[in-house]
């Protein structure tokens, strides 16, 4: 597998539409066979596979978009994202084994890391040299984060930090955790909380993998038993830090994975062409009940790419986004459930017999059904978005006023 | 009056005062007066026939509010005959709620009959060989099937002898066609809409328990489920509006398949929180309901179409 190191980057005075078609063309030409979902010769990708991947997808300017080009990015706007991310979604490709690091980590170093924190870290996350993982849930404080018990005491010039997370996922693999801990004790609630850049290998810190119901072990539970580390580490002072990463959240969450409408259509067509394939299963194709669903689903998709789209030209006027990213992961999360559900009970026929098409993506939709089961539950469950929604999207009043 | 003197935001408020004014009214006819007094009918209709040559963009705030304070006159349907006839002295007619006008869109005009769910109608547009033609259904044969709404009926009517007013072609019937499903798309959310806004308030100062219910989870959920699909909805509303990446339009099917789906969910639900209340005919909820169920019956198995044509494309 290699990729061409120079690649020539459109300008962004061509406007989002050459990026898009920038990205079309290289993604087409460079996708490799293997890491499509639909392809026959498709296998999972490893690491070092999908890092050399997103790593060219980086150097094409296809990655990091948003970012200051000091910090290894490209200084565009989320017109370009948009555009890029279109593309991205338009194919059946890998997620990206980065994603904490990109969508997380990064933007937060951003805007809390001191400039050599931002020198040290961001360039090395988008050309794919150092993974990240995230250590903010813990078995007591999920999505309720005053409960959280992982404890950083200050030492001289030094940290030390005791505690344990769970559903880290990527913890095996990366190289840096992004640590949340508190200064105080629980009592303090939402006061007194403190982030970190724990490199991965510090004495102290134990990984325990956790199997998953798709079979993978990819996430886990980190253990930090006397957990030193410089004070260089610390991202941002005590409440302040975690204050303005609670800002950066909630843009990222409406902002990330802005391909996922675009995505799931591209999963959608997956489908029915594996259907098609198929003698047995494609008569299921003229059901009228199938056909509906499937309309169903193309006005979902429409409603979640206006969801998108919206975002961003809010945020190109300047608009203030407020909890609105609740809004398209939520529906995007409960809508892509359901499909991956019908997909599912679409190709139950398939045997040694099927079509490879039908056989192809009978093993990919089963792992999308058992994945999708996450999907209500990661980056804020659907009881926390509604929650979110009710509060501050509707202002809707617990007490009498 | 060109677009550029006005914003369409700025229209609403306008179209909102109008159609309250017009609800004060109990005649169709003397509605549509109030109406076209204000501009609305013709608000897309040519200036030669006393509209305003605007946009689909004015249009639809005004469809919203039409939605939303639940007129019961095809006004989404009136605004784009008094433009599609552009020249005719009918354009100029509905530009000035003379007369009301509908669309039928389910059978044709070779069926000898049509249902108009969204009326009442003294000229109905109905599909036929070469487009669409314009009908006078004024002195037609008219049965009113009252089930889903007695106040405002779903009108069967008998075409034979009913005179041909004008006609489109087949181009300009389906430019009418995509429209209409948008701005019938915003009538539905803007019921839905009206019907949030009802729950929500009702909600927040309805108290039991010693605290509005508002305060209980599993009705805070509720109302922010309701509030998901109406912004769903609106957001596919307006890409729809747009030209795909290439300048082609888009197919606006979807968003009007997923405007009512998501506006018959809203207003059920609407209706559920009322408790009692809701079940009561006294409550401006049913209505609501009763017009978007008639949509749903006028483009019924739109989604299916949807599907199919999806199916076919891959």
């Amino acid at each position: 597998m290699q990729f061409e190191q120079q690649v020539a980057v459109p300008d962004p005075s061509a406007g989002p539409e050459g990026y898009r078609q920038h990205a079309r063309t290289w993604l087409r030409a460079n996708l490799p066979d293997f890491m499509r979902a639909d392809s026959l010769t498709w296998r999972a990708a490893t690491l070092a596979e999908s890092s050399l991947w997103e790593a060219a997808m980086h150097q094409a300017g296809l990655a990091g978009m948003t970012w200051p080009k000091a910090y290894g990015g490209h200084g565009l706007t989320l017109r370009e994202h948009l555009a890029v991310n279109k593309e991205i979604g338009a194919l059946p490709m890998p997620e990206s084994v980065s994603s904490i690091g990109k969508e997380l980590a990064g933007p937060i170093i951003m805007a809390v890391g001191s400039e050599a924190q931002k020198e040290t870290f961001l360039p090395n996350i988008l050309t794919m040299r150092q993974y990240w993982c995230q250590g903010f849930s813990e078995p007591d404080a999920g999505s309720d984060l005053a409960r959280l018990r992982t404890k950083a005491v200050q030492e001289g010039e030094h940290w030390r930090i005791n505690g344990q997370k769970i559903w880290t996922s990527g913890a095996a693999k990366a190289h840096y955790c992004l640590l949340l801990t508190r200064t105080g004790t629980v009592a303090d609630k939402h006061r007194g909380l403190l982030m970190f850049a724990v490199p991965m290998d510090t004495p102290g810190i134990r990984v325990v993998p956790i199997k998953s119901i798709d079979g993978k072990e990819s996430f886990a539970e980190v253990f930090f038993d006397d957990v030193v580390v410089p004070d260089s580490a610390r991202l941002g002072a005590p409440d302040e830090g975690w204050n303005a990463a609670i800002r950066v959240l909630s843009i990222e969450r409406a902002t990330n994975r802005m391909y996922r409408p675009w995505r799931f259509e591209c999963e959608l067509r997956q489908l029915i062409a594996a259907c098609k394939s198929d003698s047995q299963i494609a008569p299921s194709l003229d059901d009228g009940y199938v056909q509906r669903r499937v309309g169903d689903l193309v006005s979902e998709i429409d409603g979640l790419k206006g969801l998108v789209e919206l975002t961003v030209e809010r945020m190109l006027r300047g608009e203030s986004l407020g909890a609105r990213g609740s809004l398209t992961k939520l529906y995007w999360s409960e809508c892509h459930q359901a499909f991956a559900s019908l997909a599912l009970s679409m190709l139950s026929p398939v045997g040694p017999h099927s079509s490879p098409l039908a056989q192809r993506a009978h093993k990919a939709f089963t792992n999308a059904y058992l994945f999708s089961r996450a999907e209500t539950i990661y980056a804020g469950t659907t009881e926390v978005q509604l929650d979110v929604i009710a509060q501050r999207v509707m202002n809707l009043p617990k007490d009498l006023t | 009056m060109s677009s550029e003197e006005l914003r369409p935001e700025e229209f609403a408020q306008a179209a909102d005062a109008a159609i309250t004014d017009a609800l004060s009214h109990k005649d169709p006819h003397d509605q549509a007066a109030v109406l076209a007094q204000a501009g609305l009918c013709g608000v897309m209709a040519d200036e030669a026939d006393g509209g305003l040559g605007l946009d689909l963009a004015f249009a639809l705030p005004i469809a919203q509010a039409a939605g939303r304070l639940q007129l019961p006159l095809p006004l989404a349907e009136q605004m784009l005959l008094a433009r599609a006839f552009a020249g005719t002295p009918q354009a100029a007619a509905l530009a000035a709620g003379e007369r009301i006008a509908g669309i039928a869109w389910q059978r044709t005009l070779q069926s000898g009959s049509v249902r108009v769910d969204h009326g009442p109608a003294d000229w109905v547009l109905v599909a036929d060989d070469s487009g669409a033609a314009l009908v006078d259904v004024s002195a037609a044969s008219c049965d009113a099937q009252a089930a889903l709404d007695p106040e405002h009926p779903q009108l069967w009517l008998t075409l034979a002898g009913a005179p041909v007013l004008a006609r489109l072609d087949a181009a300009a019937f389906e430019a009418v066609r995509r429209q209409a499903q948008l701005l019938l798309a915003e009538f539905a959310n803007g019921a839905a809409e009206g019907a949030l806004q009802m729950a929500a308030s009702y909600m927040a100062t309805r108290v039991q328990f010693g605290r509005p219910l508002s305060a209980k989870q599993a009705v805070r959920h509720l109302l922010a489920r309701m509030r998901l699909l109406q912004d769903v909805s609106s957001a596919a509303i307006r890409r729809a509006m747009t030209a795909d990446e290439f300048g082609a339009p888009r197919d606006t099917r979807p968003a009007l398949a997923g405007a009512i789906a998501n506006a018959a969910f809203v207003i059920e639900k609407a209706i559920h929180l009322h408790g009692g209340m809701g079940f009561t005919w006294e409550l401006p909820l049913h209505p609501a309901l009763r017009a978007v169920r008639k949509l749903d019956a006028a483009f019924n198995g739109l989604s299916r179409q949807t599907g199919r044509d999806f199916i076919q494309s891959v």
